[in-house]
Order: C-alpha cells, then structure tokens, then sequence
C-alpha cells in the first residue's frame, strides 16, 4: 500500500474544514416552513441576532431551500440546495439513473403540517406524517431535521444536525485573494468553481452499532473513527481508488463507495440513512463522549443510547434518505426501493468461477478444463483477463495466442461453460483502433480541464475514458457487444469490467484529476464516484441488446455505487493471499449485502501473492459460502487451480466446490429472495437475530439465507475454532447431523476436512446432491430436501426455480414452493405470485430424498399423497460425497414432483401399527 | 444387457448374486442392497456400489463397452447429463439426448493412431538399442582413455618435475647472465601452474570495472535528469534505465523506496509506467532488465565467465555433426507422438546441434597413435639429462635453452592432460540413466523456437530463454527426475516479482532428439517437451502391443447400438 500516494483527511481541505468545525456552530434556522405540492418545505437562512458568533460574518447570507418527502414503506427524503430562484453561479450535481422511477411514484401527498413547541430551545417544530408509527420534523430554532415515532413524546429515530455540524459552502465568484488551487503531489487541480463542500451530523438513536458505507477492508460494526479513547484514525473515505495492495483494518477508500449506513441497537431496532452523492465523502464514526464538552450548547436528550457520524461531501447537494426500520431487513427493503432491486443472476453465474491472470492461450483454456474433467471437479465459468486481448484493446482478441475464440467457447459451451472476458473503460489512444476512432471523432470521451480529450496512463498505454454518463454514449457503447460488432464473441461470453474506478495510473491518486469535464460540463468532482456504475451499467445493458432483450446479463464490476445491484455482480478486488485477507472478507462481502449489493465475493486464494495450501483450501471452504464465488490469482503467482496441492488437498477443494453445487438450489432461491426484496443471501448475524447483543459485532460467522451460519477458519493450523450459535433453537451439523443448542458459544475442533456449518432447527433446505460437470446439467436432477426440525418438531423452508437465464421470470415463468413441516406431515404448496398467472414453468424434477434431522422416535414409512402410497424411511448418509457419513432419517424416493401440490406424512411405528407391508417400488 | 447398464465384465459376477440371494453386500460391506435397489436411481451405497448404471451416487463408476473402440470407466457425473462421452452412447440412454454410435469410427481412427505410435516405438526402441551400444563402447573407451591419460599424466608429471628442476638449478648457476628483471618474471611465471595463470588472464579480463562505472553513472544520471521534462521518448528511456539500474543488483530491495521518493518529479507517462509496473512487475520492461540482470550479474560475479568458457572448452572435442542416427530427412518423423489421445501438433520448430565451440587441438595427445608423442619426449628428455649431466657446470646457452623449451613443451602437454582428465572425469560421473540412454546428451543442446523466443536446453548443463541478443538463464542441470521421465533445470535467472527461473522437460518418445511446446503455465516455471528416442522403451511398446491387440479382438464386431 502506497500510502503517501493517497490524500489523508488533513491534505484534503474540506474534510479538514469539516473535521475542525466545532458542535453548535451551524447558525442556520428553518423558516417559511409550509406543505407545498405534497412536500414539506422551507428555506434554510442564517440566524440574525448572532453578533457575537464573528463566524457568521463570513457565511453567504443566500437562504437555501429544503424539501421533505414522504414515501411508502417508510422512508423520507430530504433534499438541500442553493435556491435555483437566486441564480446561483452554476446548477449543483444530482446523480441522476439512480433512484428508482417506481419509487418516485411511490410518493405520498403530504397534506397537514402540525406545529409544537421544541422541547429543546426556544423555538418550535413542524411535524408531518412520515408513515405508520413515524413522523418527520423539523425544529426551527436551532435547525434540525428527525424522525420519530409518532406523537409527541415519540422518540427519536435519526436526525441531522443536532450537533449544529451542518455546512453548506455555496457557490460564488472568485475573489481577487481567493487560491481554489489544490496541489497534492505532482497534480494540480483548478478547482475552477471554488469550495463547495457539504458536511453536516447524523444520529442514529438506540443503536449500539453502525454498519454499512463500503468499500472499506475493515471489520463489520464501524469503530469510531473519533471520540475518547479512539487513536487517530481517518475518516472512513468515499473515494472509488484502484488500491495497490490495500491493507486490512483501515478505513481508507477503495474501489466502490456507498453512502449507505444502517444502525442496530439492543432494542433489535435499525435505522439508515442514504445521501445519494457521488463526489468524495469522508465519514467519521463518533465515539460515545466526543460531544461531552458541548453538552450544555447542544441540549442532546440523555435518555436515548445514540450513534453520531460526522458526513462531509466535496461537491453535490443534499439529497438524503432516512428510513425508519423497524427491523434490519426493512431497512436494506426500503433501501433497495429507492435505488434498485439487486438483479435475478443467471444460474450458472452463482456457480464456480475459474479464474486466473492470465489463461494465456486456447491450449491453456483446453488444458484447464480438460483437468476440472479428469478430476471431476464442477466449474461453471472460465475467466479471460486483459492478456487475451490484442494490446489492452478491449473487444479484439490476440489472434496469435486465441486463433478461433468462437471455436474455444462453442468447446466450452458444449460442456454448459460459459466464459468471460474482460473489458475496462479506459481506451487505447491508437488511431488504428476502432473504438478510439469513433470516440475521438464523436467527442465521446472524458475531457481535460482545458477541454481537451483526456489522456491517461493504463494498461495499453495512453488512454483516454468514454463519457458514460452521457446516455447517448452508454448507447453506442452497448452496441458494441452485439455479435456482429464484438468479433469473436458468442452467446456463452459474458463480461468482467475491471479498473472503472476509473483506474489512471498517472492521475492523482491514481485516478482522473477532478477537474476534469463529464457530460453537461459536469466535473468529475462531482461524479467520480458514479462513473464505474454508469460504465457497467452500459455493459449490462450492451448484454441485455445482445441477447434481444431475452438473456440475463452477468457483469462483474469492479466499482460500484448505489444502484450497481441491477447491473451484475461486484467483487472486493485485489486482495493478497493472507489469513487476515481471508477474515477481512467477511465483513466486506456482509457490509455490501448490507447496502444492497448481494452478489458479492472476494478473491478465493488472494489474488497477491502465494497462498499456502492451508490458506488456499481454507479460503475455498469459506468462499464456497460467498454470493459470488470465483478463484482469481495475479499473473506472478504460482498457478493454483485445485489439482495442484497433492490428492488429499485436491479432495477438500472439490469437496468444498461440491457443496456450493450442493446448495445452489437454496443460493438460487436467497437470489430471487433478494431479487424480490433486496435482503442480501448472505446476512449478518444479527440480521436473523436482531435482538441477540452477542451477534452485534460478529464478523467471523455469517448466514446464509436464513438457514445456515458459517463460521470460517482463519488462523493456520487452527485446533479448535469458537462458533457462536445464536437463539433458542438448535442448529445441526450439516457434515454430521449433531445437534448444538443455540445461544452458547461451542467450541469445536477444527477439521482439516471442513469449515464449521450449521442448519438452524425449523429450516427446511433445498439441495441437488448429483454432482455434474457445470449446473447446466443438474437441470433436470432430483432434489434432497434436508428437513432440521425445532423443538416443536415443525419446520419451513422454500424452493425457487426458474429457466435459469432468461427474464421470463418477470411475467411469471417461475415455480415457487413453500415447504411446511408440522405434526408429521411435510406439505409442499404454491408461493408463486398469484397475480402473474403462473405454471408458466414446468420441471419435471423430483425430490429423490428427504433428510429429517431432530425427529425421534423413528418412523419406517411414509404416506405420499396424492398417489397414496408408501414410502421407505431409513437411515442413510446425511451427505453422500466422503464415504459412510453419519446416518440420519432419511424418506426414501418418494418421487413426488418439485413443482406440485403434495403432502408427505410420517407414521411413527410405536403409533401407528401398520399391518400392510412396504410396497416394492420400481 | 439392460440389466446390466454402467457394469463392467469383472463386475458381472458380483451383481449375478442378486439374482440367487435376496440381497448383496455393497461393496465396501458397509451395506446391503436388494434387487430392487440395484439401479433405481437411488443411492444406497456409500460406495456406489449399487449404482454402477446411474448418477444417483457421487462415488459411481459406469462402464461403456464401446464395442470397436475401447472401453471406458466414466464418472457417474457423465450419465444422462445431456453430453455424449461414451462413443456407443450408452451413458445417454435416458431419451433426452441422442447419442450416435462412433466407435466404429472413432475406433478406427484411434487404432490408426496406435499403429503409428507402436511403428514410432518400434523404431525407437531399435534407435535406442543402438545408442544404448553405442554409448557403451564410447564410454568405455572414455574410460580406457581416462586411464590412459592419468598413467601418462603420472610419468609427464614426473619429468616436467625433473625438467623445471634442472631448469632451476641452471639459472641459480648462470647468476648474473639474465637482468634482475627478467628473473623475476620467469621465477614469477614458472612458480604458477600454467592453467591457473590462464585463469587468471580469464578473470583481469573479465573484471571490468567499467562495468560497475557504468551503471553507477547511469544511476546518478537519473538522479539529475529526473527533474527535467523531456520529450515523452526520453522520459520513457529514462524510465527503463532507472528500473533496470534498480535491479542491477545494486539495489534491488529498496527499488520501491527510491522510486517513491521520485514519483513527483516523473513525467505523467514515467508515472503511468511506474503505477502499471506495480500489477505488472515492470512486465513492459522485463526483457531488458533481464538482460541488463544477466548482464551486470557478469560484472558482479566474474569467475562465472572463465567458469562457462572452460566448460565450453571440455565439451568442445564432441561433434556430432555428422551423426547418421539424426538424419533431418527421416522418413518416420512425422509421428514421434506420445500420447494416445495424441493432441500433438507442433509450429514450432526444433532442432539440435553441438555447441559450437573452438575445439582444442587434442590431436597430438589422443586417438590410436597412443604414447608415441610420449616416447619421443621421454626419449628427448632422457637426452638432455643425459648432455646435462655430462657436462655438469658451467651450463652451455643452447643447451639451457633446450631444457628450457622441452620444459614448456611438457608442462603444456601436462596442463592438456589434466584438462582433458578433468573434463572426462567431469563427464563420465553424470547421471546417463539406467542404460546410459542419454549418454548422447551429453554436450548437446536442443533448440526450439516459439514466437519471438529461442529456446535452448543443454542437458547436464543449462537452458537459455533467447530473443535477440537477450539470453535469459531458465535454469542450470539439477537431475533427472519422475524415473527419468523428466529433466529438471533449477536456479536460474530471478523474477522480478517471482521465483527463480526453473524448468522441466518432459521426454516422451520419438525417433530423433526434437524440443517442442515450451511453455510457462506458472509464473517464470517453465514446461518443455522433448522427443527422444531415448524414452522408447521395451516395456511401453509391449503395452502399447497389448492395447492394440485387444482393440483388435474387438473389431469384428464391427458398429452395432448397445441401445
């Protein structure tokens, strides 16, 4: 990590500006507060009577404007700006594509304004209806802006400025003495408009912890970054940045920013608070105390366990969400309402990825796949990085190193494989190229500050980088994956876009410089942390042309924002093959659930440096669990794909590749179920257990779903390993079928063999246990239905099944099974959305095998119905891979098909006495 | 048939017992399973056992009889997945896949192929017997030779010993005749045995300061010119020398530190290169710092190049330039394939050829002509002493000239001998295999090029990476290794963010010496392969035989659907 290279808080003068202001300084009131076109508004202007405060003698006297809406489901919407009405110097950047047309419509037509007296100053407060239960206020006197619960003793949820932290520095002509220049290192930026940062403090009430605002390689619950008792730390930063070997435990920025945060506290409450602004922010978690000396200004209510957190942007408007809760998963729905459902991945996407820099040529790809078949080892994808191209010039192909790509990829297709190249923003400046030429002749590339078309440094060499914000340009560059334009691509070639951060390697901090001029002379100031979104999002949508409209698209990004979620997958970049880079992710893959990006994973492996065989296979027991889950190594790495470890170590990777294929019947359904409601498939573990304080800063364990808890390994030649298993409930080993109760902490020995996993008692899990060559072939096979049953010997679980890739699933071409387990009688009935019509989707799969943990006394048959007729239950393995495993209940082939209406109901023999004999079955 | 789906022959006995018993054993006896189980799709044993026929265990093994191919144990994961891996498509027999019957075909083609590969053995095997001879009796003539040459090295040694004795004595008798200097010179030049002052010739040549100098200018040049803002062509120049400066070994751990220091005064590309060098490891430049590596290396270590010289020396006396076992216009060439599924087909080019080196003229102390030369000089000598000791004191001047030249004749046969006995020792205690089968590989090398490299592997000695006028070192001779299966070169040039340099050659057989398919499948590790008659052995044709013969039996058969 080169960290000189990177700005600190202190050589970056608005977060320094914001760091240093003092709580109570902000002078602003509201004033003129009305309803106006169902929005509450008001105009925010410096108080009068502060002569003795010399500071307000320097602030810009133009009233700014606020707006609060209200929207379904509980959430607010706040926005502040310069008053358009005023002329300002220019119009400020609103990130636009990013809010959900659908949630605009969801607004709610605020009619009343109550007024009451603050209970705190002088003055009053105007509250409106926010949503059942909540209420949004505003005080006058000193300004504040909250959430409560409804009433007027109702207690407070979030609020901004109530440290009096807020600051909006507004546009204005340069003055003779004014020097907007800003130095760091070699670069210079003009800063042609001048300070125009927004910082203002947020809390976040009854909450023990905050969560959320990725990207940062640093533990799930965020430590204060100020306060008493807290060494200096940064602020958390906001700033996409290509991170060369990014360290662990730091709040510094890397590759993707959310300005997303989530808090939960003892009360199992959560609240979030969005602000939708893509220039760089800086965030500082405050400790408990940090505010004690201004106790007497501040007027804080004690009564209330509180979270602060200082926000400070460089550019952009306040366009702030709040939403309300109650529990953790409303947060992340109401969340994801605003800014997008996270996309339905195809199938196999949720697979094994192979990857690699670089599977140098068409033998090496024929070579790697030919051993995944000589092992037996399923893998979905095979991954091309930027050596496969013709001089890093992206949609051409090294034709002496790739002859026939199409050739390669219809050999893989063959085997249901798909591949992926990769494709980055930044653009050869070779006048040969085609892409260059009719970027530079069309403008369609970023300019300099002097308007020149920019030129950067990157992989080809002297680069220049489309203007994907522009959406004539998104256009133009999603036609160039049709098959016609992308030579050498097929329909099983899917897309990675890498360094969209951007990544320059010679710009400041190794990205582009910030006065460099976007679309609608917009400064990338304003923007930079959106570009990456606005590039996959191109590409995406290049996919979904390419296949008219009909073939879901898979993209990995790089970078993210708030949004990304509908455009692909995203993973944590380059880590390093260590133990605390296995740990780390964690915490980076469950925070970006948090914030609405559920298809995530990291490295498997580490992509620097040599894992040893320990940490290898170890990272591939853990990444199996990952939402996305691909092996990736940097091109000085030994090669590491899973034979090359001797046999025993080969048998563990493949064994923990099989139980990602094992699962993909439950991955798949957590998909749509995030899909559907943006709850991420893998959880925190307070996100199952939100009133369990043990689980708050847990970041070693996980769920996935709601069924399972992972616990990983991350220490080398570990003996033992302490899972903490929450709730009342059991959990059962899913290697072993032992019982653990909930809400002690076990410790368990290690196994070279397997990471600790668990299904918790009352889940019901969908499982396909053949093992093929990709998921392609597991289409047709039979499922196992593991059923763990809790003390009330009932249980439930669901199945989602679908064509696997296309979007017919939207017009409800989809089975959707609840499975319900109570009193003896498993039923399987309809969740698919009545209103789509359904059994659009046929399957003609069964379930082969029924596993039923937790039950005693033993049953010998079971009655399927409809058919009526009997059933074997035995004991038979819990797994079948690894020889005789343990034995557990098992219903033998009742065969009744995924997608009907059945019931299956145990007899247990003490009770009932059956004289008939078991049928023979065919 | 149906019943028996997935069983192989050896198998069928032991499902037979489902037929008289009620139920069987899996096989690993952990179970049992009836009749009814057998086949239905439903794992019941750990082992797979009573599944051969399905996909329903992850551990199943199914069989294809591929009547007029060969047969084939497939991975239970292979039935009924939708692909056609059994060429008589019996793992499709579920109906939604069409399989066609192409062993017949197939069949044909890889029995062709057998054929060729047994022909290519045949050969082989006989080249080998051949080379095998040969290198016997060149061996133990070598050893006869080594003998020879250390009873002669005794006797030459004992009378340049004599000679220099006398020589001694003469001139402490002749005091005052030569000047102060002179005496000085000899006494200095005689006290050194000659090959060592040859060496050390070798190494004040090879000690250039200059090229210390030049790389520590080049280092202070950057330093200077770092704050000037060149054209982006100077820039870039300046950019590689200052990298390659950095790995000359001078510095190579704090290459970072030095180059943090400078990145603010770099021209944007300079920066651009230094930020990609990071990912890359100065991968644009790495072809010249490896030869600026290998190069400053030379400087650094001089007794390297004398070292390789005089081995090149040592080999020099092979030639087998005109070797008939090699002949480029064999007929059998085309097929030195190995592999059964055969996927061999090569671009590349390959062949080998002795190291050109200036052979030393061993003519006057080797070949059948024996110790003549000896004679005559033990007869010469036994003269001398003869006249010396006649005439006693005071030494006549042509007489003392005489021992004088007699002694430098012998001490230089002496120092021949000892060259070649050392170098025949050097040879003859290699690893030339359990047959000395690669005997022949001693001295050459085999050269293969791909792309714009040139590759060369000089068993029992080196391998070279080659582009231009770069010579990359991929790694000295360490061993054979896999039972003489593989050769393996260790320890040569570092990676700039890797391992050393290493290399394995994988040998397979082939009638003449042919490299192909060099490749680096893991950062700076590199995989070649090597045909070589040397690897065509008995055994591995017998087996070959064997396949063929029971492909054969199958044959009348002829195309037929086990559907």
């Amino acid at each position: 990590w080169k960290k000189d290279e990177f700005r600190n808080c202190n050589q970056t003068p608005f977060c320094k500006r914001a760091r240093s202001r003092k709580p109570g300084s902000c002078s602003l009131i509201a004033a003129d507060v009305s309803i106006s076109d169902g929005d509450l508004v008001a105009k925010l202007i410096a108080k009068q009577s502060s002569q003795e405060n010399s500071e307000n003698q320097e602030k810009p006297t133009k009233p700014l404007v606020l707006t609060i809406s209200a929207y379904q489901d509980g959430v607010m919407r706040m926005k502040i700006d310069e008053d358009q009405s005023l002329g300002p110097r220019k119009k400020r950047f609103e990130v636009p594509d990013v809010i959900e047309p659908e949630f605009l419509n969801n607004k709610l037509w605020l009619q009343r304004l109550k007024k009451e007296k603050s209970e705190i100053g002088s003055g009053s407060i105007s509250v409106a209806y926010l949503s059942e239960g909540y209420e949004a206020v505003i005080r006058h006197d000193p300004f504040e802006v909250f959430v409560r619960e409804s009433g007027q003793n109702g207690k407070k949820l979030l609020s901004l400025n109530s440290n009096g932290l807020f600051d909006f520095e507004q546009l204005r002509e340069k003055e003779e003495n004014d020097d907007w220049e800003e130095k760091f290192r070699s670069h210079t930026d003009t800063r042609p408009y001048g300070p125009q940062s927004i910082s203002f403090d947020v809390s976040f009430y009854e909450a023990d912890f905050v969560y959320g605002i990725p990207e940062h390689a640093t533990s799930l619950a965020l430590k204060p970054t100020r306060g008493p008792g807290v060494d200096f730390s940064e602020p958390y930063r906001l700033f996409n940045l290509d991170v060369f070997e990014y360290v662990h435990d730091s709040p510094f920025g890397l590759y993707g920013s959310i300005p997303f945060m989530l808090s939960h506290g003892k009360s199992g409450g959560s609240s979030g608070f969005f602000w939708l602004n893509a220039a760089e922010m800086q965030i500082d978690v405050l400790g408990p105390g940090w505010n004690d000396e201004y106790s007497s200004v501040l007027m804080l209510p004690s009564d209330q366990k509180r979270v602060d957190t200082l926000w400070m942007s460089e550019a952009g408007v306040v366009d702030a969400f709040f939403f309300v809760g109650p529990g953790p998963k409303d947060v992340v729905r109401q969340y994801t309402s605003v800014t997008g459902a996270p996309a339905l991945p195809q199938l196999f996407a949720v697979a094994y990825h192979q990857c690699r820099w670089n599977y140098r040529d068409e033998e090496d790809v024929h070579n790697v796949d030919a051993k995944f078949e000589e092992h037996d080892i399923p893998y979905d994808v095979l991954w091309l990085d930027i050596e496969h191209t013709d001089g890093k010039k992206y949609f051409t192909w090294d034709r002496a190193l790739f002859p026939n790509p199409e050739e390669m990829q219809k050999k893989l297709a063959a085997k249901g494989r798909r591949m992926v190249t990769i494709v980055d923003p930044h653009i050869k400046r070779d006048e040969s190229y085609y892409i260059h030429k009719e970027a530079s002749d069309k403008g369609y590339y970023v300019k300099d500050a002097t308007g020149k078309d920019f030129d950067g440094w990157c992989w080809p060499g002297s680069s220049s980088y489309l203007d994907m914000v522009n959406p004539h340009i998104r256009s133009w560059w999603a036609e160039k994956f049709s098959y016609e334009n992308y030579v050498g691509s097929t329909p099983s070639l899917y897309i990675w876009n890498d360094m969209n951060e951007p990544s320059v390697f010679n710009g400041p901090e190794v990205t582009m410089p910030r006065d460099a001029l976007h679309f609608g002379d917009v400064e990338h100031r304003e923007l930079h942390n959106a570009y990456g979104y606005y590039f996959h999002m191109a590409t995406a949508n290049g996919l979904v042309k390419r296949g008219d409209g009909k073939d879901r698209p898979f993209v990995l990004s790089r970078a993210f924002f708030p949004g990304s979620q509908r455009y692909g997958a995203v993973w944590t970049g380059d880590n390093t093959a260590d133990w605390e880079q296995l740990r780390v992710s964690v915490p980076m893959i469950l925070t970006l659930g948090l914030t609405g990006i559920p298809f995530a994973g990291a490295d498997v492996g580490g992509f620097f440096g040599n894992p040893d065989t320990e940490l290898l296979v170890r990272w591939y027991q853990l990444g199996a669990y990952y939402p996305f889950f691909r092996a990736h190594a940097h091109h000085d790495t030994k090669r590491r794909e899973p034979w090359l470890f001797g046999e025993q170590n080969t048998e563990r990777i493949k064994e923990a590749i099989h139980v990602r294929y094992m699962l993909l019947p439950y991955f798949y359904t957590l998909f749509r179920e995030a899909n559907a409601s943006g709850i991420p498939v893998v959880r925190p573990l307070w996100m199952e257990f939100p009133a369990d304080e043990k689980t708050f800063s847990n970041d070693e364990a996980f769920m996935v779903g709601n069924s399972i808890l992972v616990q990983g390994i991350y220490t080398e030649r570990a003996k033992h390993v302490s899972v903490y298993l929450p709730g009342d409930q059991s959990w059962y080993d899913m290697k072993t079928g032992t019982a653990y109760k909930g809400g002690v902490t076990h410790k368990l020995e290690a196994l070279e063999e397997s990471i600790p996993s668990f299904q918790r008692a009352g889940t019901i899990i969908p499982r396909k246990d053949r093992f093929r060559r990709s998921s392609t072939q597991m289409e047709n096979d039979p499922y196992t239905l593991v059923i763990a049953l809790n003390s009330s010997k009932a249980a439930e679980g669901e199945v989602y099944i679908d064509d696997g890739k296309s979007f017919e699933f939207q017009q409800g071409a989809y089975i959707h099974r609840r499975f319900t387990f109570s009193k003896g009688r498993l039923a399987s009935s309809n969740m698919a959305s009545a209103a789509l019509g359904g059994n659009k989707f046929a399957s003609q799969c069964t379930v082969e095998r029924i596993i039923l943990l937790g039950l005693s006394p033993e049953p010998k048959t079971a009655l399927v119905e409809p058919g009526n007729h009997k059933v074997d239950v035995e004991r038979g393995p819990l797994v079948l891979r690894g020889g005789s495993g343990p034995s557990v209940l098992t219903i033998r082939k009742p065969n009744v098909n995924i997608a009907d209406d059945w019931t299956i109901t145990i007899f247990i023999t003490s009770l009932h006495i059956s004289s008939s004999p078991i049928p023979k079955l065919k | 048939t149906e019943f028996f789906v997935g069983v192989s022959p050896e198998d069928e006995s032991y499902y037979k017992g489902l037929a008289s018993s009620t139920a069987i054993k899996c096989k690993d006896g952990s179970k049992k399973f009836n009749k009814s189980q057998f086949n239905d799709d439903f794992c019941d044993c750990p082992d797979g056992s009573d599944e051969p026929g399905t996909s329903a265990c992850p551990t199943g093994k199914f069989y294809c009889k591929n009547s007029g191919h060969a047969p084939v144990v497939l991975f239970s994961s292979r039935v009924n997945d939708g692909i056609c891996d059994c060429c008589d498509g019996s793992d499709e027999y579920d109906g939604k896949t069409k399989c066609p019957n192409t062993c017949w075909e197939s069949g044909k083609a890889a029995r062709e192929k057998l054929r060729k590969k047994i022909a290519t053995y045949e050969e082989g095997v006989t080249i080998r017997r051949q080379e095998i001879e040969k290198a016997r009796l060149t061996m133990s003539k070598e050893e006869a030779e080594l003998q020879k040459l250390k009873d002669e090295e005794n006797i030459l040694k004992g009378l340049v010993d004599k000679l220099k004795e006398t020589k001694e004595e003469e001139i402490k008798a002749k005091d005052i005749q030569p000047t102060q200097k002179d005496i000085h010179d000899n006494i200095g030049a005689e006290d050194q045995p000659p090959q060592d002052s040859a060496e050390n010739n070798h190494e004040s040549a090879s000690k250039p300061e200059l090229g210390v100098h030049s790389i520590e200018d080049r280092l202070s040049n950057d330093g200077a010119a770092g704050d000037q803002d060149g054209s982006a062509q100077n820039a870039e120049q300046l950019g590689e020398d200052s990298t390659s400066g950095g790995n000359a070994g001078l510095d190579t751990g704090n290459q970072d530190e030095n180059v943090a220091e400078d990145t603010e005064s770099l021209s944007k590309e300079e920066l651009g290169r230094l930020v990609a060098s990071r990912w890359t490891g100065g991968k644009t430049d790495e072809h010249k710092e490896e030869f600026d590596a290998s190069q400053s290396k030379d400087h650094q270590d001089p007794t390297e190049t004398p070292n390789e010289a005089s081995y090149e020396e040592d080999v020099g006396y092979i030639s087998d330039d005109d070797d008939p076992r090699y002949d480029d216009d064999d007929a059998g060439n085309e097929d030195h394939v190995d592999d059964f599924d055969g996927v061999d087909h090569y671009d590349s080019s390959s062949s080998q050829r002795p190291e050109s080196d200036d052979e030393l003229d061993f003519s006057d102390i080797t070949g059948t002509s024996g110790s003549s030369w000896l004679e005559k000089i033990q007869q010469r000598v036994k003269n001398i002493f003869q006249a010396v000791n006649f005439f006693q004191k005071p030494v006549n001047v042509s007489e003392a000239a005489q021992v004088r030249k007699e002694y430098d004749e012998s001490s230089g046969k002496l120092s021949k001998i000892q060259s070649r006995i050392s170098s025949l020792t050097q040879k003859l205690k290699q690893d030339f295999g359990p047959e000395k089968e690669f005997y022949s590989f001693y001295g050459q090398c085999f050269e293969s090029k791909q792309n714009k490299y040139v590759y060369k592997v000089c068993p029992f000695k080196q391998a070279t990476q080659e582009e231009g006028y770069s010579t990359t070192r991929l790694g000295s001779w360490e061993k054979f290794d896999e039972s003489y299966r593989v050769m393996q070169f260790l320890n040569g040039d570092k990676c700039w963010n890797g391992p050393d340099r290493s290399l394995k050659v994988r040998l397979r057989c082939g009638l003449k010496n042919e490299l192909t398919d060099v490749d680096e499948p893991s950062r700076c590790e590199y995989l070649a392969f090597l045909a070589t008659p040397a690897l065509c052995v008995e055994d591995k044709l017998k087996e070959l035989q064997e396949k063929l013969e029971s492909l054969n039996k199958d044959q009348p058969k002829g195309p037929h659907d086990e559907l």
